[in-house]
């Protein structure tokens, strides 16, 4: 593989694993932004989804 | 989230439900990287009917008491469209036994260990479960001796060896 295709595979494993680690109100908060970002898309393909509050 | 959170351990404490635990996407993030899902799976151990069998029905009509209104098969429990399931087998109700609770902000979450919600992808057994099975394996330092005897008491363990 390319070294630098590499690099960046390996950077983005290593994020993986840090979001991992995150306290778990970090990873709802960042759950609730993927929700924010999804719904859009899905309320337009006619799946009804509510964002969380928090 | 919080007084979601909140109120689950409310109605335990109501005897509603005898024990609460987070599982599912949200059970699975707490110990991997955070991923999309718009639901939040609770599974209950349901105190026993006068017939044995197991309903929602008391619990729904608990909810409803507190302003918390059925959507399809969801409650709407202050923002967050919760999902109860009954534990409906002896996987189900040993990982709500052995569920932990964990801080989030100033409350208590309890949500199962990733070595049942582990078990529990390989017992379902859909294609996202095979997935989020990988990412438990990957990314949540399982405790190998403590997966192996679950794995082996529920009869899952050929197959799990069959999904790494």
């Amino acid at each position: 593989m390319d070294p630098e295709i590499a690099r960046l595979f390996a950077a983005k494993e290593a994020r993986r694993r840090r979001l991992a680690r995150l306290p778990f109100a970090e990873k709802v908060k960042l759950v609730v932004q993927l929700q924010r970002m999804a719904a859009p898309l899905l309320r337009q393909r006619g799946r009804q989804v509510r964002v969380w509050s928090l | 989230m919080k007084r979601t959170l909140e109120i689950l351990f409310e109605l335990e404490r109501a005897g509603v439900v005898s024990r609460h635990a987070i599982g599912g996407a949200m059970g699975a993030t707490f110990y991997v990287e955070p991923f999309l899902t718009f639901d939040l799976d609770v599974f209950v151990l349901l105190p026993r009917s006068a017939g044995g069998l197991l309903t929602l029905t008391p619990l729904y009509e608990a909810l409803r008491a507190r302003g918390y209104a059925e959507e399809g098969e969801h409650v709407n429990i202050e923002g967050v469209p919760v999902q109860f399931l009954p534990a409906y087998n002896a996987l189900l109700e040993e990982a709500l036994q052995e569920a932990r609770e964990v801080p989030y902000e100033d409350v208590q979450a309890r949500v199962l260990r990733a070595e049942h919600l582990a078990a529990i992808c390989v017992q379902t057994g859909r294609p996202k479960d095979r997935e989020r099975a990988r990412l438990l394996r990957e990314q949540a330092a399982l405790d190998a001796d403590y997966l192996a005897a679950v794995l082996a008491r529920h009869g899952l363990a050929g197959k799990w060896r069959e999904w790494g």
